[in-house]
């Protein structure tokens, strides 16, 4: 089949979406399917330009595309005979963002406008779509609850998976990822301040601008934590990503209120290491199971501190979590063979 | 520098803009820069135009990169404060196909006021651009006398022409290029039937999707004039070990498109390989590479003066060789190189 996968594009920033854009089209011609990825710039600031942006999603064509897989908001706006919508998530800021420090919107007529056009043009064109999927049951929940639509559960998985490994469980907490407000890294770095063990932090990962590397660096600086963070403020290779999980302690891996499991979870347990994530975490609670996989921690800085050095002081419980953590990520199936069948019925 | 590379496609289709900009990619990154690539699919049917150039304007990149560069039509149409075109082809039934039989818009007042939209957004963007560029004279001209701007021709360079080298001249003509009517692979075989040496002729490429027949046509020609023995016709897709023995060996290469925008790839291919090109005036682009008796022939497009210049290097294995070397001086003159594409695209 000639399948067009659409997804958006912020100019210089890739995360966990772009990671699934380039797998999901390489998968697709490995299974023998003409594949193309097509970006779709996207920018939000002022607000109004969203609405432009949702404007020429609906004005692009796709000739000679027989089926397109949609992921974001407004890719999936783009028309489509026989389109499928893999729903990482809506653009939240209208959503569940509202009302939240994380809004981004402006509360003023022109924003609540705004807000009402993207809820609206959700209504009717995600409708359009043959069968939604989402990437978890948050996703699928809050489209449930916003939007009235129904989807159908696929999860993500890994591109390749046979270069994690566990060697060692080291004497730090390796935090891989995306740098920025709603990641939380910021947490994580300010609980550092509050270890009573020697444990250190491996923060990895590119920041999305420059105010949230000075913050960081203003927190290291301020608690003379130089010496128990490594700051890697730079996009990471998978192979450096895999090494730094091997000899990892435990995984901390905090977002606030995250639509999926998060890759970074799943990577960890394929190192068979613990997560530590916290109770407003979002999707990442449908992988962990606290004191079982991972310690869940109310999202303050006393006991993210407390959870890595309960981990620090007892590696053997480390080690036992993290092989649950494995056995969980071996019984989930989450695998290319069952994406690509749903995405080419 | 943080570079954004845009262009448009036809989703699934393999072709020489694809290949530019593609290349472009590779090396921008090879020079140490980070792209962004956005590759826009594109519907040529003249009734889907419009909105989809009112979309270009409407994608906002303007806030990312130091530098836009648009490479085939419409991406042009993106905004961008630091926008270079390197413009490759227009939207030709609104240009130059514009009453011909070619012309693909209709030729009513509906089908008029399509050209006009699109001739005058074309008109808006190019001057956006802090730099324009072209891929040939033919476009540059093209532009100047349909939209009234000035171009610099900044012709494409092979990806990496250190692939190709020199084995010998040997004693068959290669002609390397997708089969397809007007790249004219049958007008080689009309004049080998010319010749009076026993000069031998390879044509090697993809057929186009839907030319069968032509193939077919071309394998009746070489029966109906009994040169079996001198002409081998491989229709395929061509690994890149196999092309490089096809060029490192052959006495000269044999190009005759008709009216083409740009000298073609198998040209610049040829003098990476150190062999002279055989053209005809009417091939277009490819006459602004080649000059007549320095670094090929070029010849009108009549089968006895074609089979001339194919002896004429047959009987000269040393003239080949100089016109051959004199090729690689030529592609260096123009400018046809990496260093000049990055520094003139990035200035």
């Amino acid at each position: 089949m000639r399948i067009a996968v659409l997804n958006n594009a912020v100019p210089f920033v890739r995360g966990g979406a772009e990671h699934l854009a380039d797998a999901l089209t390489a998968k697709l011609r490995e299974y023998g399917h003409s594949a193309i990825l097509v970006r779709i710039p996207f920018c939000w600031e002022p607000p109004t330009k969203i609405l432009e942006h949702m404007l020429a999603c609906r004005l692009l064509r796709l000739p000679e595309v027989e089926r397109a897989v949609a992921f974001k908001f407004p890719a999936y706006f783009v028309p489509h005979a026989n389109k499928l919508v893999w729903l990482l998530h809506q653009f939240r800021q209208a959503y569940d963002f509202w009302g939240t420090s994380f809004q981004g919107l402006p509360d003023t007529q022109e924003g609540r406008d705004v807000r009402e056009c993207i809820i609206r043009a959700d209504n009717v064109y995600l409708a359009e779509a043959k069968t939604i999927f989402t990437n978890s049951e948050v996703t699928a929940r809050r489209l449930k609850t916003f939007n009235g639509l129904d989807s159908e559960l696929l999860y993500p998985p890994l591109l390749e998976k046979g270069h994690f490994s566990c060697v060692d469980y080291g004497d730090y907490v390796f935090a891989p990822g995306r740098i920025n407000d709603v990641k939380r890294q910021r947490l994580l770095v300010e609980s550092m301040a509050f270890c009573r063990s020697p444990v250190r932090l491996v923060l990895a990962g590119r920041t999305e601008t420059k105010v949230d590397a000075d913050r960081i660096q203003a927190i290291i600086h301020a608690q003379g934590l130089e010496e128990r963070i490594e700051f890697v403020d730079r996009f990471i290779t998978e192979e450096e990503k895999a090494a730094w999980f091997s000899r990892a302690l435990a995984c901390a891996y905090i977002p606030y209120d995250e639509d999926s499991y998060g890759y970074v979870t799943l990577e960890s347990y394929l190192s068979r290491k613990p997560v530590i994530t916290c109770d407003d975490s979002g999707g990442i609670h449908e992988l962990v199971k606290d004191g079982g996989t991972g310690r869940i921690v109310p999202a303050e800085p006393r006991a993210i501190a407390a959870a890595m050095d309960e981990l620090y002081h007892d590696k053997p419980l480390a080690r036992r979590m993290g092989e649950a953590g494995h056995s969980l990520a071996q019984s989930l199936n989450i695998n290319w063979d069952r994406v690509i069948e749903a995405l080419t019925r | 520098m943080r570079v954004i590379l845009a262009t448009s496609i036809m989703p699934f289709v393999e072709g020489g803009s694809t290949q530019i900009v593609g290349w472009l990619h590779r090396q921008l990154q090879a020079y140490g820069h980070e792209v962004e690539y956005f590759q826009f699919p594109i519907s040529e049917s003249y009734s889907e135009m419009l909105e989809q150039l009112l979309a270009m304007r409407l994608l906002d990149l303007s806030q990312h990169g130091e530098r836009l560069i648009a490479v085939r039509t419409p991406s042009h149409l993106l905004k961008h404060p630091s926008k270079v075109v390197w413009f490759i082809h227009h939207y030709r039934s609104a240009y130059d196909l514009w009453g011909t039989k070619y012309q693909t818009l209709p030729g009513t007042a509906e089908g008029l006021a399509y050209r006009t939209a699109i001739v005058n957004s074309d008109n808006v963007a190019l001057r956006e651009s802090i730099r324009l560029f072209s891929n040939s004279a033919v476009v540059r001209d093209r532009l100047r006398a349909f939209n009234g701007v000035s171009a610099e021709v900044l012709y494409p360079p092979l990806l990496d022409p250190g692939r190709f080298s020199c084995g010998s001249y040997g004693d068959y003509l290669l002609y390397f290029a997708r089969l397809t009517h007007h790249k004219r692979q049958w007008l080689a075989i009309e004049a080998l039937r010319h010749t009076r040496t026993p000069v031998k002729l390879v044509i090697a490429g993809s057929p186009d999707p839907g030319v069968e027949p032509y193939v077919f046509d071309l394998e009746r020609l070489v029966e109906k004039y009994d040169l079996k023995d001198r002409v081998s016709i491989l229709p395929r897709w061509i690994p890149e070990d196999e092309k490089l023995g096809l060029f490192a060996e052959c006495l000269a290469v044999a190009y005759f498109p008709f009216d083409e925008d740009s000298y073609g790839y198998p040209s610049l291919e040829a003098h990476a390989a150190r062999k002279p090109v055989l053209t005809t005036s009417d091939a277009g682009g490819t006459n602004e590479l080649v000059i007549d008796g320095e670094n090929g022939r070029v010849t009108p497009a009549d089968p006895e003066l074609i089979a001339h210049a194919m002896d004429g290097l047959y009987d000269d294995r040393k003239l080949a060789r100089r016109m051959g070397e004199a090729g690689e001086a030529r592609v260096q003159k123009l400018g046809i190189n990496w260093d000049n594409v990055m520094s003139r695209l990035l200035a």
